[in-house]
């Protein structure tokens, strides 16, 4: 009988484990939701697609996580759940997430001169770690891509000067402002970090680091990043995941670096990606820059850029439509992976709609 | 008197399109190289990295800027592509490195 007694708060403590649901091979899957606020979804997500013209939304896949477990998802075009997606620049996203489990391991602090792990910036001994993560370098780069071919700085990164070294295309530039002062989005900036990070972990581990400190943890099996030729990953814009694989880097955030029993990535980390940069203004950009993550709040409470999500709505954001968004109060993960070749695409809308289809269902 | 004028209007615009030319040389030369790099590279990671159909992948890296001649390799995992007079070529490396322009 005793021994009886002694299961019981075994039985309480696997109860408990069983509450919170993860990944294991495969998502755990939730019950099917549909009605019409799905279809309100998906009358937004996949009009009829045009694979000719390439005109309006088009959506390659959409998959939602409601508390750890799959309850949505949907793919179009040849796009499928096995498909290892562009997904742009969410990759800046991933990188800050990837130097989350660096910081854990306490090999640099954000305050530290960018100089110290990327040698070529030694002209801006003022530059910090944090500053990159701002977007806010105070290099003068061109982020243009189709519009101003001529002088974006990111085409010639990614396919003419800048290829053989991106981070030493970037560090040649000349600087417009102090650094930390002010936000100017730039493919660059991520690049240089990719470049610390290898004298951040060491050249050794360097080039299987994104697997053997992300995505293997995460437990990704596939999963693609691109390097320029000096071997530096191309941070900015190469990382390849399927959409299911994207979501349990949301549902990490989600959780505030936390997978399983296993704190992956301190939690003071997750505060900084999604720390409002404080010299942001209103109209520089589609949302706001915390550390490498976007934020749907800003130092000034007037600012608001996707009105109809929670305030402690966060995404990672990437060219063509690719999105990640994380949404902690709603306990929701989104990941939309796209090919809009206009602007017609917009954040609010999916994530009211997403919002109205999935997040009052959740259950205390 | 008129065509004088006319003259040193020429001369002015000349002078301004010569130093705008002057100023934009590093980006002007490089510019043909382009949509060659960026279809290559971009047709060798849709197909081989995202693994999606060549048909798929032709219109997906199409630009207004035509191409005139594309290669493509399936056995080395190869593309070549050449426009506005310059060529080159993308190689699929391995599942975690992906693609890269050769250089």
């Amino acid at each position: 009988m005793s021994k009886g007694w002694l299961l019981i708060p075994l039985l309480l403590l696997t109860l408990s484990a069983h509450a919170e649901d993860w990944p294991g091979e495969q998502w755990p899957t939730g019950p099917a939701i549909s009605g019409p606020a799905v279809e309100a979804l998906e009358q937004y997500a996949f009009p009829a697609r045009d694979d000719a013209t390439r005109q309006g939304i088009r959506t390659d896949a959409l998959l939602v996580i409601q508390d750890g477990r799959l309850v949505y998802e949907r793919y179009a075009g040849p796009n499928s759940a096995d498909t290892l997606h562009l997904t742009w620049s969410i990759s800046k996203s991933l990188l800050a997430t990837l130097f989350g489990v660096a910081y854990g391991e306490r090999l640099f602090d954000l305050q530290d001169p960018a100089a110290r792990y990327y040698p070529a910036l030694d002209q801006q001994p003022t530059m910090t770690l944090a500053d990159l993560f701002h977007w806010a370098s105070g290099l003068d780069w061109q982020e243009d891509y189709e519009y101003a071919p001529l002088n974006s700085s990111v085409v010639a990164m990614l396919y003419t000067r800048g290829r053989h070294d991106m981070a030493a295309f970037t560090a040649r530039h000349e600087r417009y402002s102090p650094p930390g002062q002010a936000f100017r989005y730039s493919s660059g900036d991520s690049n240089l970090l990719a470049a610390a990070l290898r004298n951040i972990v060491g050249s050794q581990r360097y080039p299987d680091y994104p697997w053997t400190a992300l995505f293997e943890p995460l437990g990704i099996r596939r999963a693609t990043w691109e390097s320029d030729t000096s071997g530096t990953f191309v941070g900015s814009s190469y990382a390849y995941l399927t959409a299911r694989d994207l979501a349990r880097v949301g549902l990490l955030m989600q959780r505030d670096g936390r997978w399983g029993e296993r704190q992956l990535i301190p939690k003071a980390w997750v505060a900084f990606n999604r720390e409002p940069f404080v010299h942001f203004q209103a109209g520089q950009d589609e949302a706001v820059p915390g550390g490498h993550w976007w934020l749907n709040r800003a130092a000034d409470p007037a600012i608001h850029p996707w009105p109809d999500a929670p305030p402690d709505t966060f995404a990672a954001l990437g060219h063509w439509g690719q999105a990640l968004y994380v949404i902690p109060s709603a306990k929701l993960v989104i990941v939309r992976y796209g090919d809009d070749r206009d602007g017609l695409y917009r954040h609010n809308e999916l994530l009211k709609r997403a919002m109205a289809a999935f997040a009052e269902t959740v259950q205390p | 008197m008129k065509r004088r004028w006319l003259l040193v209007l020429l001369a002015v615009l000349f002078v301004a399109l010569a130093s705008w030319l002057w100023r934009e040389r590093t980006a002007l030369r490089v510019f043909p190289d382009i949509i060659s790099a960026y279809t290559a590279k971009e047709y060798c990671s849709c197909r081989y990295v995202m693994l999606q159909p060549a048909d798929y992948c032709r219109g997906y890296v199409k630009q207004s800027v035509p191409i005139s001649a594309f290669l493509e390799t399936p056995e080395a995992k190869r593309v070549t592509v050449s426009g506005l007079g310059r060529s080159h070529s993308a190689r699929w490396l391995g599942e975690q490195q992906g693609c890269r322009l050769e250089p």
